[in-house]
């Protein structure tokens, strides 16, 4: 009896621990054909920041630490290569143990060197080689491989992002006789140990991987393999899935899109939805008159009807949720209700119009002020954000005119600070305060606005360092109500909504705020 | 007849070789190079010193003359380099594609010849009654309706009363004549009947003027059979022209289709176009629009011998 | 054949005719006059746009997104809410004046580098030839997408995008059919006779080249019209929240295709019809025109 009790709360515990469908055993079998957007330039994710890299390539290969594959929230790490991990009790050292028995796809032992000789590329790359994140990890002093299953990681200072940092889905454990004899080899090869193998890549038209029989995490992967389209046209896209030629695409569809998915093929889709690491918002220039006025910059913010303009622009592009500066339904996010308190999160519209002409006027700001708005030309969520913004900012008697320019052009205006009124993005590839809002500081290159404020410089500073996270919550909400109410510096649209419709056959992908984590497939399986 | 082929063969150089200047000197012009796009950072920025680097090792740095000079002497020996984007040697990114536009523009062509030579013959015979405006409204309205439009409708169409899909990736005809076939017949459709109706309107006024002709009055005064007439004296001296239009009309195929293969995800010429220019992609933008070029200096080569073989004023020059 | 007097004597008869000709054409070539009217309507409601579009077209309004045509609004409205039939008659300007500004201009120059290229023969024919075979062997919508991303998106800048790669294509046709007259006799006659270049040329070939240039340019207006609507459709052509017929097809109308037809349906309507008439007219005036090809 009592053996049967025991049994049966290990069961209930299991199925309460677990997500819905691992009620469902999972099949081994099957081949999973997804569409890619676009393709990646090269092989090595060192160097590359486009998810056409990531999404075909990132079976291939595995990390020191990934985001859970099972976390809606994409923000907990967990071992990959790492079985287990301490930190020290300053915070500065952290020690991974590694796993044992782990194959690179041509058959040597991954052992702790590889790893370091990994990091060794990403943090100082040799000459000639880039490494395009190398200043997220200032923190890191040193990385040592003591013995063949220990990493450890020595810090200038304790920072609190570390883990999550190192669990980036670009940090590919790459094998050391490699990068020692050829740095550039990972350009142009594909050497990893993840769960599949490399078995072709034509260009303009497909990658394929294969089940690597040798995977380390025994049982898995489920799929036999996997095959990736390039379509870059997305109505294309949309057809491949709808005609069951492809299963899932990984970055997102449009509501229409998804709408017309879900009409046309009803229980064969499964829609997943989530808030998009992602965000337009306004970036004004701090050195043109009249937006080097915060009163200005204020009423930019107060004119937008934030919760309609949600309402309506949810259905027709990837915009949903009225957000601050952390991805909404994470640990850090600001709840609702203390949103409404900053400027422009009123829900009394008329107040916070007639608020922002009473400011307007007191700036100096004539009724029927020009402006030009320089906008970025991509169909989602850019061009319905600019002109729903234009349309909101005529309600407070400005008169904005657009000018849209193409991905290759709006950078280097960015860059060059020319513009008055700009459409700029904070998108990251992991919801980590720390890489989200790095670009706030006074000396960040990506401060386009160029505002320079030492009171946000010292927040970003002390929630960089808090350890205790409730600590870090209040640091960011007082780093919020800086950026957005005191001196709005830049005006907040709304989240980015990242929606996944995908063939209901496809279980064991949880969707996250990023559109680069969760590729490895090796949860991937595939119903009857 | 040879020197004057000759001539013109030799004329062809000069012109390709004006066509990649232009183009070398065009596309440097479009502000933004493939390196600042290539980490342009979606998440922040990347340090000056990084993107000199970049450029130093593709070649940016150089002058321009000294990139062309480069440039045209790996043309001259076949080489054209790596593309800016990927690093892939030229010829691997455009062979695929190239194969299918090829296909796609053959098959189309043959779709525009089956359609305009029929239907140009008869409107030319019954000029000016109800077949002859019946057949100028089919090729006008072919001609009007928007490429992208006709192909989301076809497309839509397939799956919404066939609730099917043309095959997505493109097989080698020699591979899988089949699924090549199913992929390729409605864009060759779509444009066939597009193109068809610049060729069904040179056929019809070509047939109308020879029609005119004194030696086919003669022939008709004489009691011949309206057909034979037709085939042997008419159609050969109508065909010149209709041939002249379908080949410039062909070698406008290769690259021209953008927008066509944008809309039946065809991963052809076009679409490489497109990418390259968008990433700025020189090298790879040089190469294809030598090829285009090439393709179109080449077809108007064939039509001179052409001309010159058929019309007897230039044989004995 | 017919002889080379006979035939100058053949064009001065048609000049003569002209308003007769009229009159003719629209009872001989019923298509052709059908044509006409559609051009002269688009016409009319481009000029008249301001007067007679009943919303304005880049009014959003949320309340009516996706609606489908009703009494309020006769063609529905769009993702935004904004009329559709509104933003339909605006479009109308942007297409007529990139269509006719594009093709005007282009015919216009390809015409004067035709008739000169054909008329002075020798060196300058061959490199004029060379020049515009240059420029043809560019894909028509590749030489357009560059000069869009040099030049930026304005319309100005627009038209002078289509107008380039248009100058050779019309040199080149108009070249031929200056050819065919420099070879008749009359042309050496005329130099024997001492008369200078500037009047052989305005008297006796540019009137004889009238007839090609004036088909080629409705042909080619129509060229114009397509080639903006797909360089919009591509995103490089005229931008929001400018109404424009081919920026009206892209983008959201292909993913609102099932539940809201209408906002696909009606500018590839518009942009058909537009070309289809022009092409229309041009055919029938070719007929019209072309001495060799009026019936018996």
């Amino acid at each position: 009896m009592r053996r049967c009790r025991g049994g049966f709360i290990a069961l209930l515990v299991l199925a309460l621990a677990q997500p819905a469908w691992a009620q469902e055993k999972p099949h081994s079998g099957g081949e999973l054909v997804f569409v890619v957007p676009s393709e990646p330039p090269s092989y090595d994710a060192h160097q590359e920041e486009t998810f056409g890299v990531i999404h075909p390539m990132a079976p291939h290969y595995s990390t020191l630490l990934r985001v859970d594959p099972f976390d809606k929230t994409g923000t907990r790490p967990v071992g990959d290569l790492a079985e287990s991990w301490t930190v020290s009790r300053d915070g500065l050292v952290y020690t991974f143990k590694i796993r044992r028995g782990v194959k690179f796809h041509d058959g040597t032992e991954l052992t702790a060197k590889d790893i370091k000789a990994s990091y060794d590329k990403i943090l100082s790359p040799p000459a000639g080689v880039k490494s395009l994140r190398a200043s997220a990890y200032g923190s890191v002093k040193a990385v040592e491989a003591p013995d063949a299953s220990t990493v450890r990681f020595t810090l200038k200072w304790p920072e609190s992002s570390l883990l999550l940092n190192l669990a980036s889905p670009w940090n590919w454990i790459y094998k050391a006789d490699i990068l020692a004899k050829d740095p550039h080899w990972y350009e142009k090869n594909v050497m990893g140990t993840g769960p599949f193998k490399f078995t072709e890549h034509v260009r303009g038209s497909h990658w394929v991987g294969k089940k690597n029989p040798d995977y380390w995490d025994k049982g898995k992967p489920y799929l036999d393999g996997y095959r990736a389209i390039f379509i870059s046209n997305s109505a294309a896209q949309v057809a491949a899935v709808r005609g069951e030629r492809a299963m899932i695409q990984f970055r997102g569809f449009s509501p229409p899109e998804r709408d017309s998915l879900v009409q046309a093929l009803g229980p064969k889709i499964a829609v997943q939805e989530s808030p998009w690491d992602c965000l337009n918002f306004v970036s004004m220039h701090h050195e043109k008159k009249p937006f080097d006025d915060k009163r200005v910059r204020r009423a930019l913010s107060l004119a937008l009807d934030r919760y309609e303009g949600s309402k309506a622009l949810s259905r027709i592009t990837l915009v949903k949720d009225v957000a601050g500066i952390i991805v909404p339904g994470t640990p850090y996010a600001t709840p609702p209700q203390e949103l409404e308190k900053l400027a422009g999160y009123g829900r009394d519209i008329n107040a916070n119009r007639a608020e922002a002409r009473r400011l307007l006027k007191e700036a100096g700001v004539p009724e029927g002020f020009a402006f030009t708005f320089k906008n970025r030309g991509i169909p989602h969520p850019y061009e319905p954000v600019g002109i729903w913004l234009i349309d909101q900012w005529r309600q407070i008697g400005l008169n904005v005119k657009q000018e849209i320019l193409e991905a290759s052009a709006y950078h280097p205006m960015l860059k060059r600070g020319d513009f008055e009124v700009a459409m700029d993005f904070q998108c990251g590839f992991i919801v980590e305060p720390d890489l989200d809002l790095a670009r706030f500081t006074s000396t960040s290159d990506a401060n386009y606005g160029k505002h320079k404020d030492t009171v946000i410089d010292d927040l970003y500073v002390r929630q960089a360092r808090a350890a205790d996270p409730e600590e870090r919550k209040k640091i960011l909400r007082t780093l919020e109500k800086r950026l957005l109410d005191e001196e709005t510096h830049v005006v907040y649209t709304l989240q980015w909504h990242r929606i996944i419709p995908h063939n209901s056959k496809v279980k064991g992908w949880t969707i996250t705020p990023s559109h680069y984590l969760n590729n490895q497939l090796d949860t991937v399986w595939l119903a009857e | 007849m040879r020197t004057y082929l000759f001539k013109r063969f030799l004329l062809m150089i000069p012109t390709l070789l004006g066509v990649a200047l232009v183009t070398f000197l065009l596309i440097r012009v479009i502000p933004g190079d493939v390196v600042e796009l290539r980490y342009s950072g979606d998440r922040g920025a990347v340090s000056q010193e990084l993107l000199d680097k970049e450029r130093a090792r593709i070649g940016l740095d150089q002058p321009v003359w000294r990139q062309f000079a480069t440039w045209i002497w790996g043309v001259a020996r076949l080489d054209f380099g790596q593309s800016m984007w990927t690093g892939a040697p030229i010829w691997q990114e455009i062979k695929l594609r190239f194969a299918l536009s090829l296909q796609v523009a053959v098959m189309a062509t043959i779709v525009a010849v089956l359609l305009a030579i029929p239907l140009g013959v008869l409107a030319a015979l019954k000029q000016d009654t109800w077949i002859d405006y019946a057949v100028r409204v089919f090729s006008i309205a072919g001609l009007a309706m928007p490429s992208f439009w006709l192909g989301i409708v076809l497309i839509l169409m397939l799956l919404i009363v066939f609730s099917w899909l043309p095959p997505m990736v493109y097989t080698p005809f020699w591979v899988n004549p089949w699924q090549n076939m199913a992929q390729l017949i409605w864009p060759a459709l779509a444009v066939g009947y597009r193109y068809s109706a610049v060729a069904t309107r040179m056929t019809r006024s070509a047939m109308l003027e020879v029609l005119r002709e004194d030696y086919i009055r003669t022939a008709r005064a004489k009691g011949l059979m309206q057909k034979l007439v037709l085939s042997r004296h008419a159609l050969k001296n109508a065909m010149l022209p209709v041939l002249t239009v379908v080949a410039i009309e062909f070698a406008f195929l290769i690259g021209g289709l953008v927008v066509t293969e944008q809309v039946f995800n065809l991963n052809g010429i076009g679409l490489l176009f497109v990418q390259a220019v968008a990433h700025r992609d020189y090298t790879l933008l040089q190469a294809l629009v030598m090829l285009v070029a090439g393709v179109f200096i080449l077809v108007n080569f064939l039509m001179d011998v052409a001309y010159a073989w058929l019309d007897p004023r230039i044989r004995y020059r | 054949m017919a002889t080379p007097l006979a035939y100058d004597l053949e064009a001065a008869e048609t000049r003569r005719r002209w308003p007769e000709a009229l009159r003719e054409f629209s009872t001989r070539r019923p298509l052709g006059a059908i044509g006409a009217v559609v051009i002269v309507f688009m016409l009319l409601v481009a000029v008249l746009a301001p007067v007679i579009s009943p919303y304005d077209p880049v009014a959003i309004d949320f309340g009516a997104m996706l609606a489908r045509p009703s009494p309020a609004h006769w063609l529905g409205t769009d993702s935004f809410g904004r009329d559709v039939l509104s933003r339909l008659i605006h479009g109308s300007r942007t297409a007529l004046l990139v269509g006719f500004g594009a093709s005007i201009l282009g015919a216009a120059l390809g015409a004067i580098l035709g008739v000169g290229s054909a008329y002075f023969g020798g060196r300058v024919d061959l490199y004029v030839q060379r020049v515009m075979d240059i420029f043809l062997a560019f894909p028509l919508i590749i030489l357009a997408l560059a000069l869009v991303a040099i030049l930026g998106n304005s319309i100005p800048n627009l038209i002078l995008a289509i107008t380039v790669p248009m100058i050779p294509r019309c040199a080149l046709v108009i070249r031929a059919s200056a050819l065919s007259i420099r070879e008749m006799a009359y042309v050496d006659a005329a130099r024997a006779a001492g008369f200078g270049h500037a009047r052989i040329v305005l008297r006796h070939m540019l009137p004889n080249v009238m007839a090609p240039f004036l088909i080629m340019l409705t042909a080619f207006v129509g060229q114009a019209i397509l080639l903006e609507s797909s360089l919009s459709f591509l995103g490089l052509g005229v931008q929001e929240p400018t109404p424009a017929w081919g920026l009206m097809l892209s983008g959201a109308a292909v993913e609102f295709a099932e539940r809201a037809p209408w906002m696909a349906v009606f500018p590839g309507l518009a942009i058909s019809l537009a070309v289809f008439a022009f092409n229309l007219f041009g055919d029938s005036l070719r007929d019209a025109l072309d001495p060799r090809l009026r019936t018996q």
